[in-house]
C-alpha cells in the first residue's frame, strides 16, 4: 500500500527554531535513519518526500457557488505545524507504524492513498 | 435439546474463530467470511438433526463456508471485485514470528492473527472489542448489542465500520516481529477488559450486571492465553477477571444490589477464586512488569483478599490499603483512589476514609457522592450523608443501584 506520512506538529519535540544546533543536528540524524530504515526493510521504499515551509507561506483554495476563493493561510488552525510528509509504499499498517518511530516525535496523521488502478 | 443441536453449539462456540481464520488467510475477503460462516452454521441446523452430526463438525462448516464465499464472489461486480483485499501474511512478519517459538510450541497461529487484527490500537476500543466478541468468539451480533447497550443495527454499523477500517488502513492479519508482540497483547487484554466491564457493571438499564457476557470476556483471554501461556498482562488480568466474576451469585438479591460486606460467601465460586490464587502465584508475575501488568496483578491482589477473607470482618484491611497504596503509584486512576478511601475507612474508621476522600471527582460517576453518603451516615453526620445521597441518586443511571441509594437514604434516622 502507499501511505501519505504527514508530519502534523512538532508533538513531543521542541519547535525546531528553539533547538539548539546541536539538537537540530540529533533530529536531523533521525530524518537519515528513517532513510536508511525504509531502504533496509523488504517492500518498503519512500515515493516522495519533502519539509515544508511554514503557515506564513500557505495558501488555501476553495470553491463556493463555482467562485475560487483564494485565502492566506493554511486550511485550519489545526494544520498549522504541518511540517513535512513522506509518501511511503509499505506492506501494511504495522509495518509502516514501527518505522515510524525512528522519525522524532512529531505528531503524525498516516493516511492511505487508494488505488485507482 | 437434540444431539445433533449441542453439536452444532459445541463446535460454533469451540471452532469459530479458528474457522474464520482460515477463511481469512484464503479468501482475504473480511467483509464476506462472516455471513458465509452463519449461513453454513444455519445450513447445519437444518440438516444435521435428519442426516446426522458430521464425524467432522468443524470440517463440514469450513467446506459449508467456503462454497458459500466463492458463489458470493462467483456472482460480485467488477466494482466489487477491485474493492482492496485484507492484508495477509507479509513476509517480512514471518522471521520475527518464527522466532517467538518455544519449546515445542509455534506462537505464529492464525488464531492468533485473527486476535491481533480484532484488537488492533488503530481501532477504536469499543469496535475492538466488539470485533474480538463476534470474529474470535462468534457471539451474535444482538448480543453484543445488549452488551454495550446499543441497538442491534447500530451495533451491525459498527462491526462493518471496523471490518472496512481494518481492510481500508491496511491493518494486517498477522504476527508482528516478537519485539513488537507484548505491546500488541497488551492491547488485546485491555480490549478484553472493556469487554468484562462493560459487562459487569452497566453504567445504565435496568439490569446490574450480566454475566454471561462477562464469561465471554474472560472466554477471549483464555483462547489468547492458550497462544502466549505466559504473557504477564494476560495471566493477571485472568486472575482480576475470576475473582470478580466469582461473585457474580452474590452480588444480586431479588433485583437488589447486595454490597461485598453482606454478601452470602457460600455463594461465591470458590473454584475460580482458587484458579485465580494459581494464576496470581505464577512466578513471572513476581519478576519486573509492564505498568499494566503490575495494574492488574495489584487489582487482582486487591480482589484475592476479599476472595480469601473468611467473612467481611476477618478482610485485612491494612493489606488492601498497602496494595491500593502501591496501586496509586503505578496507576493514579481516581476509581482506585476511590476503592482506597473505602478500604481506609474499614481500618481507621469513617473520618480518615472521608480525609482520603477530599478533593476526589470522577467525571459522569455516582460512586464519589454515594461512599461519601456511607461514610458521613456512619459518622453520625445525618444531613450531610442525606444532600450526598440526593447528589449520587441524581447522577446515577443505573436502575438497580438508584432503588438501592433510595433505600440507603431512606434508612436515615430522620434529623
Amino acid at each position: 500500500m502507499r501511505y501519505l506520512v504527514l508530519l502534523m506538529d512538532d508533538g513531543a519535540e521542541k519547535v525546531w527554531t528553539e533547538q539548539t544546533p546541536e539538537e537540530q543536528a540529533a533530529t536531523m540524524a533521525k530524518f537519515g535513519e528513517f532513510d536508511a530504515a525504509c531502504a533496509a526493510r523488504d517492500g518498503v521504499e519512500i515515493l516522495a518526500g519533502e519539509a515544508l515551509a511554514g503557515p506564513e507561506a500557505a495558501t488555501t483554495v476553495r470553491t463556493r457557488d463555482g467562485r475560487v476563493q483564494v485565502t492566506d493561510g493554511p486550511y485550519a488552525e489545526a494544520v498549522e505545524g504541518m511540517g513535512g510528509f513522506y509518501l511511503v509504499q509499505a506492506p501494511d499498517l504495522d509495518g509502516l507504524l514501527e518505522l515510524l518511530r525512528v522519525l522524532p516525535a512529531y505528531d503524525i496523521q498516516v493516511s492511505p492513498a487508494v488505488d485507482m488502478g | 435439546m437434540t444431539d445433533a443441536e449441542d453439536a452444532l453449539t459445541d463446535v460454533v462456540r469451540a471452532e469459530w474463530g479458528r474457522l474464520v481464520a482460515l477463511l481469512l488467510k484464503q479468501f482475504r475477503r473480511l467483509d464476506l467470511v462472516e455471513d458465509a460462516l452463519g449461513d453454513a452454521v444455519e445450513a447445519a441446523s437444518r440438516t444435521w438433526p435428519t442426516d446426522g452430526v458430521p464425524t467432522n463438525p468443524a470440517a463440514w462448516l469450513m467446506t459449508a463456508a467456503r462454497r458459500r464465499v466463492l458463489d458470493r464472489l462467483r456472482t460480485e461486480d467488477v466494482a466489487r471485485r477491485k474493492q482492496p483485499l485484507l492484508l495477509v501474511d507479509a513476509e517480512h512478519h514471518q522471521e520475527g514470528a518464527r522466532t517467538m517459538a518455544d519449546a515445542g510450541h509455534l506462537v505464529e497461529d492464525d488464531v492468533l492473527r485473527l486476535v491481533l487484527m480484532c484488537a488492533h490500537p488503530a481501532l477504536a476500543p469499543e469496535a475492538a472489542s466488539a470485533l474480538s466478541l463476534r470474529l474470535v468468539l462468534g457471539v451474535p451480533t444482538a448480543d453484543i448489542a445488549r452488551l454495550f447497550l446499543v441497538p442491534e443495527p447500530t451495533m451491525a454499523a459498527r462491526i462493518t465500520r471496523a471490518k472496512k477500517r481494518i481492510v481500508g488502513a491496511g491493518i494486517p492479519f498477522a504476527v508482528p516481529d516478537a519485539g513488537a508482540l507484548p505491546d500488541r497483547l497488551e492491547t488485546v487484554a485491555q480490549t478484553a477488559y472493556l469487554t468484562f466491564t462493560a459487562g459487569y457493571s452497566p453504567g445504565t438499564g435496568p439490569d446490574l450486571l450480566r454475566a454471561d457476557q462477562s464469561g465471554e470476556a474472560i472466554r477471549l483471554v483464555r483462547v489468547v492465553l492458550g497462544l502466549c501461556p505466559d504473557e504477564p498482562a494476560l495471566v493477571a488480568l485472568l486472575a482480576l477477571m475470576l475473582l470478580q466474576h466469582s461473585r457474580r451469585d452474590a452480588r444480586i438479591c431479588d433485583g437488589r444490589l447486595v454490597l461485598l460486606a453482606d454478601q452470602d460467601r457460600t455463594r461465591w465460586h470458590h473454584d475460580e477464586v482458587a484458579e485465580a490464587t494459581r494464576l496470581l502465584a505464577r512466578p513471572r508475575l513476581a519478576g519486573p512488569l509492564t505498568p499494566l501488568a503490575a495494574s492488574y496483578v495489584l487489582q487482582a491482589r486487591i480482589a484475592a483478599e476479599h476472595a480469601t477473607a473468611p467473612s467481611a470482618e476477618e478482610t485485612r484491611w491494612d493489606r488492601v490499603v498497602g496494595l491500593y497504596d502501591v496501586l496509586l503509584q503505578v496507576a493514579p486512576t481516581p476509581s482506585a483512589r476511590l476503592a482506597r478511601a473505602v478500604a481506609v475507612a474499614e481500618q481507621h474508621g469513617p473520618a480518615a476514609g472521608l480525609d482520603a476522600l477530599e478533593g476526589l471527582e470522577v467525571p459522569e460517576s455516582h460512586r464519589p457522592a454515594a461512599v461519601r453518603a456511607e461514610l458521613l451516615s456512619r459518622a453520625g453526620d445525618v444531613d450531610a450523608a442525606r444532600a450526598a445521597y440526593d447528589q449520587a441518586i441524581a447522577a446515577c443511571r443505573n436502575e438497580v443501584e438508584t432503588a438501592f441509594l433510595l433505600a440507603q437514604r431512606d434508612a436515615l434516622p430522620s434529623a
